[in-house]
């Protein structure tokens, strides 16, 4: 034992137990310091950064508003769709992720990494990319299954706009789809991939419809595990909006002008809505919901038919004859007409060393202005443009409402053109002529309105005067516009020339005769093109689709204080009385008697051969002329 | 073998005691750490039991290590050190592969880590060999020691276990220091240290050097080890004063601190007790370093002394590095914080050189007999 005793008296080094103490001193200092910089100094900091690290917060979508019509019909819900959301915080490999992705989905892997990386950026921390707007039930199955092995990826539903009849409201009810970078700009409360309202009802009245999201917050776990989920807002619904529009009113419309192209507007004369406003051909709204594909909107795009075109408020066209009750309520305005003196037709009058022709080759002998009206006398007019002038007749039809908006609650209308002289010499750099007052009388010329406008300046004609704003929601008040200037007296004997043309048997309107109704009309004929000789001598038939002219029909009807404007215009639809007025005729029967008139198979199957029929003309033609020539056309007009 | 009474009455109280507390706030921290909050409630995984029962069994070695007279261990250094040298080689033949390391003995009833042994090794040999003198170090003599430490070190390094192997050059490095250097020697150093470390980045595994990149910048990898960089210092410095409170830490409640319950208990615990916690935790750890050195310096004969001091660095080095880490101040390593973290042979270790030390305190009297 003795030897392990035998260095009892030496110490131990003194620079080394300094040199330990030391240590123990400068570990202390430097971690109590370090401690104090990350626990008192940056304390809040991290404090705030551990928050966000474990709550997260959530947007609890809410439902857009429903859309009903008049009647409490649905026509736009809300059904759940499957979206596939990648948290890229919670995923371990993104690469890997997104092969698994796009195994499941059979889609490209390059095209999900380039999604990815576009959207990456704009997504905030701790938030779902979608990856995929819209899972099917056997992707949404398969994923779900496997979901748990695959941290980040994340189901989330939403809700998806459905259209219940999509074709028959598109251009009414537009569409929704992703709101685009300049949207969310406008609105901060959007995110990427909230839906808005791109056209028709759904973007005039997004604001109502959308609603606003909730907001929930929830604890996660490191895999992005959900716990303790808490509401801290509740989402608001959206609100409900009843439209004015009949859907079986509408549905009939757009029946009769399957396979044609043209509009229809059917408005309460008291009220100012709107139970119906077709317009063909159309489009299907949940095309746009789900995401169009390139080929879709080609298709659209390139239709030569314009299917987007909401043609009842965006397309323009010579109102034809229709028109001449906006003359006749010039005249009695200016008080240059005297109602009962009367006009001798022969079938033709001269201006200079032009000839201006009646449709009627006999001419309609003595005319006063109820015959004029009533059997479209052109030579009455040619007469009463030439008395009037462009400046009075232009001033009373922008007084009821022409070459001006309705101000309908829809995107992108049109106000039509109601020309001056002032407007020619800019547009065209020569002064207005006489023969342009001529033309302008019988609806020709430069005029160009919207099935709309006719429809309103009718209603004004049944109701005593008033303009009304057309209305698509049921619950809107009603708004007079204007009034159209002329006395009750005055007023009355247009609303009587509508009458008589339905009535009287020389009339153009006879077909709208509907028992126990009073109906009245008018009929009108847009010429599209200047015709030729050869074209002349051609039957209706075998004119080329696009050279035909527009058919055109205004009509009111009235009955146990129901009182309704009627305006249809049929795109090459030849004559108004035949083009036109089985719609009108049909319409009027659905509102009074409750009829459901279905057009003829035979009728769609000629409708269909004579669009056909612009793809192969007989005989090389000249080229189209403008919808509105420089040089007037020469006028005729039929019916 | 029959005890003086005496020799009770001897033992470093203080440093016995700072340990068990040392110890008892570990378990309780590793409570909360292995704790989780789950969809509905709270649950635990084992861990924290098992750290009492490894305690318990921690507690029994070290009394054993408190029985003998530590000076036998003179005569034991070498037979010692061959002896873990041999079980170190026969880890390369027969050890077991976990996470692609051998580093384990399959002893059948537990597996059984040499590099551990080795650690108690080198501070065994390296006493006897540096308390045969007291001069400073010559070149001669410190190629020897070294030699010593880089036999045990280069082992554990080639398992791989760096961490463990750089521990053991370091424990002798410390030992080097306390006993001092010559001037000639400590000049070289100087200048050949800080040239010769560059070097060492091409020995260097490629997840090694990416966690040094990451520790310089751990923005550049905000998910892999820049993660547990930036996990912790948030763990930590939300504790704020006075620290979220018992098991309310929800850093690591919610795991987003990885590895929580062993490299990276303490973040656990600043995150729960704050400045104040963590200020008592650091202060208890110098205490019972401290300790150390008083042994160290009032030890009976220089073998006892560089025990001590072994010892020390042992623990200085674990705490240094540990806590460094966890506070942002030192790249990702795998090394535990000692009574703090969870680990079943470090526990075991942990406390037997606590008993090594407390047998070098209670003996400082025996001459006076």
């Amino acid at each position: 034992m003795s030897d392990l005793y035998n260095q009892s008296d030496q110490q131990p080094p003194r620079a080394g137990l300094i040199l330990l103490q030391t240590l123990i001193m400068v570990v202390f200092c430097l971690f109590s310091v370090r401690l104090w910089y990350l626990q008192i100094h940056q304390g809040e900091v991290y404090a705030r950064k551990a928050k966000e690290n474990q709550l997260r917060q959530v947007a609890i979508f809410s439902p857009r508003g429903l859309i009903r019509d008049r009647n409490g019909d649905l026509l736009a819900v809300n059904e759940p769709a499957y979206a596939l959301g990648l948290v890229r915080e919670d995923c371990p490999d993104i690469d890997k992720t997104l092969h698994q992705v796009a195994m499941w989905t059979g889609l490209e892997f390059t095209d999900l990494k380039a999604l990815y990386n576009k959207h990456r950026r704009r997504v905030k921390p701790f938030e779902q990319l979608i990856l995929i707007p819209d899972l099917s039930f056997s992707q949404l199955a398969l994923i779900d299954a496997n979901k748990l092995r695959w941290p980040g990826l994340e189901i989330q539903v939403r809700p998806r706009r459905q259209y219940r009849h999509g074709m028959l409201l598109a251009h009414i009810l537009g569409y929704v789809a992703d709101a685009n970078e300049k949207e969310m700009e406008q609105r901060p409360e959007l995110d990427l991939g909230d839906y808005v309202g791109k056209q028709g009802i759904e973007y005039m009245l997004e604001d109502r419809m959308r609603g606003a999201k909730g907001l929930s917050q929830f604890e996660v776990d490191v895999n992005g595990r959900r716990l303790q989920e808490r509401v801290l807002k509740h989402p608001r619904a959206g609100h409900e909006i009843s439209l004015s529009i009949d859907l079986g009113l509408q549905k009939l419309a757009m029946d009769w002008l399957s396979e044609e192209a043209g509009g229809v507007a059917v408005m309460d004369a008291d009220t100012g809505q709107l139970w119906a406003l077709a317009t063909a051909p159309s489009y299907d709204s949940n095309d746009f919901s789900s995401g169009l594909s390139e080929e879709q909107w080609a298709a659209l795009r390139d239709n030569p038919l314009h299917p987007m075109q909401n043609r009842v408020i965006q397309s323009v066209y010579p109102p034809g004859s229709v028109f001449k009750h906006i003359i006749a309520g010039a005249g009695l305005h200016y008080d240059m007409l005297d109602p009962k003196e009367t006009v001798h037709c022969a079938g033709q009058i001269k201006l200079g060393r032009r000839v201006f022709r009646c449709w009627r080759k006999g001419g309609h002998g003595k005319v006063d202005l109820e015959k004029a009206l009533v059997q479209s006398c052109d030579v009455y007019f040619y007469k009463m443009g030439k008395k009037l002038t462009v400046d009075r007749m232009s001033e009373f039809a922008q007084a009821v409402g022409f070459g001006k908006l309705t101000e309908i609650r829809l995107p992108h209308e049109k106000a039509g053109l109601m020309p001056t002289r002032a407007w020619k010499r800019k547009r065209f750099g020569e002064g207005w002529q006489g023969g342009d007052n001529l033309n302008m009388a019988i609806g020709q010329g430069f005029t160009l309105v919207t099935p709309l406008q006719v429809a309103r300046f009718f209603a004004g004609v049944l109701n005593g005067g008033k303009l009304l704003k057309p209305l698509l929601l049921k619950d809107e008040k009603t708004v007079v516009q204007a009034e159209i200037p002329l006395t009750p007296e005055k007023l009355a004997l247009l609303k009587n020339a509508l009458i008589q043309t339905v009535d009287n048997d020389r009339g153009t309107c006879r077909r709208l005769r509907t028992k126990g109704i009073s109906v009245g009309g008018k009929t009108g004929t847009a010429q599209v093109v200047r015709l030729t000789d050869e074209l002349k001598e051609l039957k209706d038939d075998q004119i080329p689709y696009k050279f035909r002219d527009h058919a055109w029909m205004a009509a009111i009807a009235e009955h146990e204080g129901k009182r309704f404007a009627i305006a249809v215009l049929v795109e090459h639809g030849l004559h108004g009385s035949s083009g036109a007025g089985p719609i009108v005729k049909a319409v009027i029967d659905y509102l009074f008697l409750g009829k459901v008139r279905v057009k003829p198979e035979a009728k769609k199957a000629k409708a269909r051969a004579a669009r056909l029929l612009s793809l192969k003309p007989l005989k090389p033609l000249k080229p189209v002329k403008p919808v509105n020539p420089v040089n007037p056309v020469e006028a005729t007009d039929a019916n | 073998m029959p005890i003086d009474r005496r020799l009770l009455f001897y033992i470093n109280w203080p440093l016995l005691g700072v340990a068990i507390i040392l110890f008892l706030l570990g378990v309780l921290n590793l409570y909360s750490a292995s704790g989780f909050r789950t969809e509905d409630a709270m649950s635990v995984a084992p861990y924290f039991n098992k750290q009492l029962l490894w305690g318990l069994m921690g507690f029994f070695c070290m009394i054993i290590f408190m029985f003998f007279d530590y000076r036998h261990l003179k005569t034991m250094a070498w037979p010692l050190f061959w002896t873990t040298v041999l079980l170190l080689f026969a880890v390369f033949f027969a050890g077991k592969t976990i996470y692609g390391a051998k580093r384990w003995l399959d002893l059948g009833f537990m597996n059984f880590q040499p590099s551990e042994l080795a650690k108690i090794a080198v501070l065994i040999v390296g006493a006897r060999i540096l308390s045969k003198e007291r001069e400073p170090l010559d070149f001669i003599r410190l190629a020897y020691v070294l030699g010593v430490g880089l036999i045990l070190g280069g082992l554990v390094i080639k398992q791989p276990d760096l961490g463990s192997g750089l521990s053991i050059i370091m424990i002798l490095g410390g030992m080097i220091l306390f006993r001092g250097v010559t001037a000639r020697v400590f000049k070289t150093c100087i200048v050949a240290i800080p040239c010769l470390l560059p070097l060492s980045w091409f020995f260097l595994h490629e997840y090694q050097k990416r966690r040094i990149l990451t520790f310089l910048d751990p923005t550049t990898d905000p998910l892999g080890a820049g993660y547990h960089i930036i996990q912790s210092e948030i763990a930590i410095g939300s504790g704020g004063f006075w620290g979220k409170g018992f098991l309310e830490g929800t850093q690591s409640q919610l795991r987003f601190l990885p590895e929580r319950h062993t490299d990276f208990a303490v973040a656990v615990f600043g995150e729960e007790w704050g400045f104040a916690g963590t200020m008592i935790l650091l202060s208890l750890f110098c205490f019972f370093l401290y300790q150390m050195v008083i042994i160290a310096r009032d030890a009976r004969g220089l073998f006892g002394s560089y025990l001590a001091v072994g010892v020390f660095f042992y623990f200085f080095w674990q705490i240094l590095i540990n806590t460094g880490m966890v506070l942002g101040l030192m790249p990702v390593v795998g090394i535990p914080l000692p009574f703090i973290s969870y680990g079943g042979s470090a526990t075991l270790v942990n406390f037997c050189l606590v008993g090594l030390v407390l047998n070098v305190s209670m003996r400082r009297f025996l001459f006076k007999q």
